[in-house]
């Protein structure tokens, strides 16, 4: 009797041991980067994990917030001004649709909506050179407004997905019963349903917000001057300097980068971690 | 409910449009004009007393802005089809400039920028198919050779090498020194020093007519004589272990040279400005020894610029773009180090002692354009890519014609 | 006669799923169902506006660009060009060391990652029922989902680099000194490099997946079988592994869609050209190079656009059947 619970407590501690080693060993990337970011360059040319000498510093913090023309300060802004509209403008847009591909019955719905859906697995390059062509002919190339506009429309497809498999778990009572009172469907949609899907908003809007925010290939084509460019267009610009790379600044700069999205996940894991799992599994 | 959805809604697209509108503004007229150049940093310092001296001698005020080329690349051919330009006077590669002058889309300079004035075919580089000078030229770096410590030297008792059976010999014994890891140490960047490197051999012992074929594309990479300079001269030396493997963290490889990991560095002249640990005072440099018969050239990558013509200050514009291009300009510039005049007429003593001697490394040689950035893109990438393949080969001399098939094929 | 015209009038009719609601064409007209419709426009018009406008129409257009010359006219050019290109599919380069062409590349990519980041996420989960405090575990891995791609390639080049780097220090004190070089810049190296490090940047999202499919299988299941004295791996087999298969499907969906698509890593831990004589170079690389010389010279855009449409068609195969999955109710 007393081996088997020996067995049992072995087995807990490797099991526990071996887990807790794993998530050590998956960090050490990251705990790397930071060691380089917090100490001048050139105390780590020859490994991070070489403690002699060991000046911790903000420095190359300061030098990539104030870099004259790659500053990360102004690539949060930029970030910013692109992701918040890109986030809140396709939600609110693909609750509508997705509600109405949900309650609404009309020919053709469901291809229609299959062929929404498969627009997510579309390839960003796929839409590169009309869309790079569509902004010249608007006069919107190197200006965040051509990103908003391009992150909405590939949102969209996901979201609309996202919604109506939320909406279609929705029960139908509260609105067929505000229906026979003879309430419209906008009324229904916006009185009813929309505070009802706040928690959808929420995930699909957390998740959003990291995909335009992480996005770097439509910035890559879009922006070219220095002072509008995102956040995560900055990070090779920073990496390949002018006669030499300055590992410290770069290390800082991405941590910088980092650290939004990061922020995000820590305070909203449930949001996140429910909206990834809400469209790609049902129920 | 439907109220706070469609305010938010419409606070965002006002903020949105409100942004657009401020950040789609073009810059305020005035009497400034801006200048667009490459240049950031220590290098930029460096570059703004010569736009104050400018400022101080005509009033005209002008702006400096950042951007690299190969960002202008795509922006300019966009911006120039809206009729707009971003700069008054903006510095770009050569290949560019002489692209679009004849599109229109450069000032035609013939008459404002004397050739006589400069190095024979400092110009060419931007002289249009129809003849016309669509850009000036200001000051360069040169990319003389092998900088080494004179220090290590003289504690190791080793001398500059005078030929080339020397230069071999000069190397082995580097190598018998036991703190050495390899003798000339790579660095890497994007791929720019290998690529210098690669010039210096073939300008040294292909001679300057064959730089210049290359870069012209009269020559093919795969010809016999081409691929014999590498074969002889390169090859061998990468086989033997003579260049280190390409270096990313250019600080390892600057430490480690001048801490004696390894003995010689092929850099361009700018080295003199470089922060510590390199130290001017201890740096010395020699070329690759000449080939008999061969006459040899050094590349001089020399800073073209232009002024577009939908710049709405041409006068302003060419106004700088004179005084860039003169001799006042330049030596401001040179002064300061690193850099070495284009025009004719700049006295020898404006020179520190270190770009003197740089200087005096031209002497008996032709003065070669940088051969990738002339070229550009897609050659220029490809070309890094190749090179690096060849460093990086466990047998470079069996990988070889592969590898210049693959220059070639992008040439 | 008569029977014949009303044969020829239903025969001209408008199939049954075209028609509006049912009944017939001819009395629909703007009544209150007609209202109706028109207030429902409202729910499906702007997002349909914009997804045409910018996604639909973009895509119809660069499949046009694919079979066009930069003059108009059509030509099946492009796709020979790129198909024969050794860019493309290098056969002198097989079958190693890389470059192997970018098409060999992904596949090779989506060979080794896919496997790799499946089975493992998938034993991390099983572990992680029983361990104290393993949503801080699992927080860790998933890190470098959340990470942007772009500075994901950064730590990819920290991780490889000879001297600063975890990888080659490893191997040289565990004896591979051969090892003990920058990965990402020697053509052997560089895409194994760049494929295992996306396995520790993406191993967390099947991790959790599977994490959150274990806690729908309800226990009784497990407990019943305990009791049947099922050896522990019989259960798994049997009874897990099965029951995971939605969780399965999606993962290997969005990971087969990653792959394909992958783009920031390679750009920035070995630059657009895909690494040392392209051995580390990707579809999308290809197409952006495509892209960025067609500025100059418009031909190249024809190109860009066969490279993404070949692009478009292997992520829709490999999607397409999950995401029919996904739509039906």
């Amino acid at each position: 009797m007393k081996s088997k619970w020996r067995k049992i407590r072995m087995r807990t501690i490797v099991v526990h041991l071996l887990a807790w080693s794993v998530a050590l060993i998956w960090m050490i990337p990251f705990l790397g980067v930071l060691n380089t970011a917090t100490r001048p360059a050139s105390e780590v040319s020859f490994g991070w994990w070489q403690l002699n000498p060991y000046h911790p510093t903000l420095d190359n913090f300061i030098k990539a917030l104030t870099q004259p023309v790659f500053s990360i300060s102004k690539g949060y802004v930029n970030s910013l001004i692109i992701a918040v509209p890109a986030t809140l403008v396709p939600i609110f847009v693909a609750a509508l649709a997705g509600y109405g591909f949900c309650r609404f019955t009309f020919p053709m719905r469901d291809y229609l909506f299959l062929s929404i859906v498969l627009l997510m697995s579309v390839p960003a390059q796929m839409v590169a050179i009309p869309v790079f062509q569509i902004m010249v002919n608007l006069d919107l190339v190197d200006n965040q407004l051509s990103l908003i506009l391009v992150h909405t429309a590939w949102g969209l497809p996901w979201i609309i997905l996202f919604m109506r498999n939320f909406f279609t778990a929705l029960p139908l009572e509260v609105e067929e019963a505000a229906r026979v009172d003879g309430a419209s469907d906008l009324k229904i949609f916006f009185r009813i349903v929309l505070p009802m899907a706040i928690p959808a908003f929420a995930s699909a809007g957390i998740l959003q917000f990291m995909w335009v925010w992480n996005d770097f290939f439509f910035a890559l084509i879009l922006i070219y001057t220095a002072d509008k460019m995102p956040a995560t267009l900055l990070v090779p610009k920073l990496a390949a300097g002018q006669q030499l790379t300055d590992w410290g600044l770069l290390s800082a700069g991405s941590i910088l980068v980092l650290i939004v999205p990061l922020a995000l996940y820590v305070l909203l894991q449930k949001y996140y971690i429910r909206g990834m799992i809400g469209w790609t599994i049902k129920g | 409910m439907i109220v706070l959805i469609v305010a938010l809604l419409m606070i965002t697209n006002v903020v949105t449009g409100l942004g657009v509108y401020y950040l789609a503004v073009p810059p305020r007229a005035g009497e400034t004009i801006t200048v667009i150049g490459p240049w950031a940093g220590a290098e930029m310092a460096k570059f703004l007393p010569v736009l104050d001296a400018f400022t101080n001698q005509t009033g005209i005020k002008v702006s400096y802005s950042i951007a690299r080329q190969e960002d202008l690349k795509l922006i300019l051919p966009v911006q120039f089809t809206a009729h707009r330009s971003p700069g008054d006077v903006v510095f770009m590669t050569s290949s560019f400039i002489k692209a679009n002058g004849p599109l229109g889309n450069a000032l035609d300079l013939t008459n404002v920028v004397d050739k006589s004035a400069y190095s024979a075919g400092a110009l060419d580089p931007v002289t249009g198919t129809d003849g016309k000078v669509y850009g000036a030229v200001y000051t360069g770096k040169v990319k003389p050779g092998f900088w080494y410590r004179p220090s290590f030297f003289a504690a190791h008792s080793l001398t500059k090498p005078t030929t080339w059976p020397q230069f071999t010999s000069l190397l082995s014994d580097i190598k018998n020194i036991s703190t050495v890891t390899n003798p000339i140490v790579s660095g890497d960047g994007v791929g720019w020093p290998l690529s210098d490197v690669t010039e210096h051999f073939i300008a040294t012992y292909g001679g300057a007519s064959m730089h210049r074929n290359l870069t012209a594309g009269s020559q093919m990479w795969t010809s016999a004589a081409v691929r014999s300079v590498f074969a002889n001269r390169l090859v061998p030396l990468l086989a033997a272990g003579d260049f280190s493997a390409p270096l990313t963290w250019d600080s390892t490889a600057i430490q480690g040279w001048w801490s004696g990991q390894y003995a010689l560095y092929f850099m361009g002249s700018w080295i003199t400005g470089m922060t510590p640990p390199v130290d001017s005072s201890d740096l010395d440099v020699f070329s690759l020894p000449p080939a008999p018969g061969v006459t040899g050239g050094i590349v001089f990558a020399a800073d073209y610029f232009f002024i577009p013509k939908y710049t709405t200050k041409v006068d302003a514009a060419t106004q700088l773009l004179r005084y860039l291009a003169s001799a006042a300009g330049q030596t401001v510039q040179v002064k300061q180090g690193g850099h070495l005049a284009t025009v004719l007429n700049v006295p020898a003593n404006a020179y520190p002692t270190v770009d003197a001697k740089v200087a005096a490394l031209l002497t008996g040689k032709d003065v070669l354009v940088d051969l990738d950035d002339t070229k550009g893109d897609p050659f220029q990438a490809n070309f890094w890519s190749q090179l690096k393949g060849l460093w990086t080969s466990s047998n470079p001399a069996a990988d070889l014609d592969s590898i210049l098939t693959s220059i070639q094929s992008q040439a | 006669m008569s029977e014949r015209l009303a044969g020829i009038r239903r025969s001209l009719r408008l199939p049954s799923f075209l028609r509006r609601g049912g009944g017939d064409r001819r009395t629909a007209r703007l009544g209150p169902r007609g209202r109706k419709t028109a207030a429902r426009v409202v729910f499906l018009a702007p997002a349909l506006v914009l997804v045409m406008f910018l996604v639909v129409y973009p895509v119809l257009q660069t499949v046009y660009l694919s079979f066009v010359t930069s003059q108009g006219t059509p030509t099946l050019g492009n796709y020979q060009g790129v198909l024969t290109d050794p860019t493309t599919v290098n056969p002198t380069g097989l079958p190693w060391p890389p470059p192997l062409g970018t098409l060999i590349h992904n596949a090779l990519w989506i060979a080794i990652h896919l496997p790799i980041s499946l089975f493992f996420g998938l034993w991390l989960a099983l572990i992680l029922r029983d361990v104290k405090g393993s949503s801080i575990v699992k927080s860790a891995i998933f890190l470098g989902m959340v990470t942007p791609m772009i500075v994901g390639g950064v730590i990819l080049r920290f991780l490889f680099e000879e001297g600063p780097g975890v990888v080659p220090a490893f191997f040289e004190t565990v004896g591979v000194p051969s090892l003990n070089k920058s990965w990402l810049v020697f053509r052997e190296t560089a895409l194994l490099g760049l494929i295992f490090g996306s396995v520790w940047l993406w191993t967390g999202f099947s991790l959790i997946v599977y994490s959150a499919g274990l806690t729908t299988i309800p226990k009784d299941y497990f407990e019943a079988a305990k009791i049947d004295g099922t050896p522990p791996h019989r259960m798994f087999f049997r009874i897990t592994f099965p029951l995971l298969r939605p969780m399965t499907l999606v993962i290997i969906t969005m990971t087969l869609l990653w792959e394909l698509k992958i783009f920031d890593i390679v750009y920035s831990a070995v630059g657009s050209t895909g690494g040392t004589r392209n051995s580390a170079d990707v579809l999308s690389l290809q197409m952006y190079r495509y892209f960025v010389a067609g500025a100059t010279n418009p031909g190249y855009y024809g190109l860009a656009a066969v490279v993404a449409t070949l692009l478009t068609l292997l992520t829709l195969v490999g999607t397409a059947w999950l995401f029919r999955k996904m739509v039906k109710r």
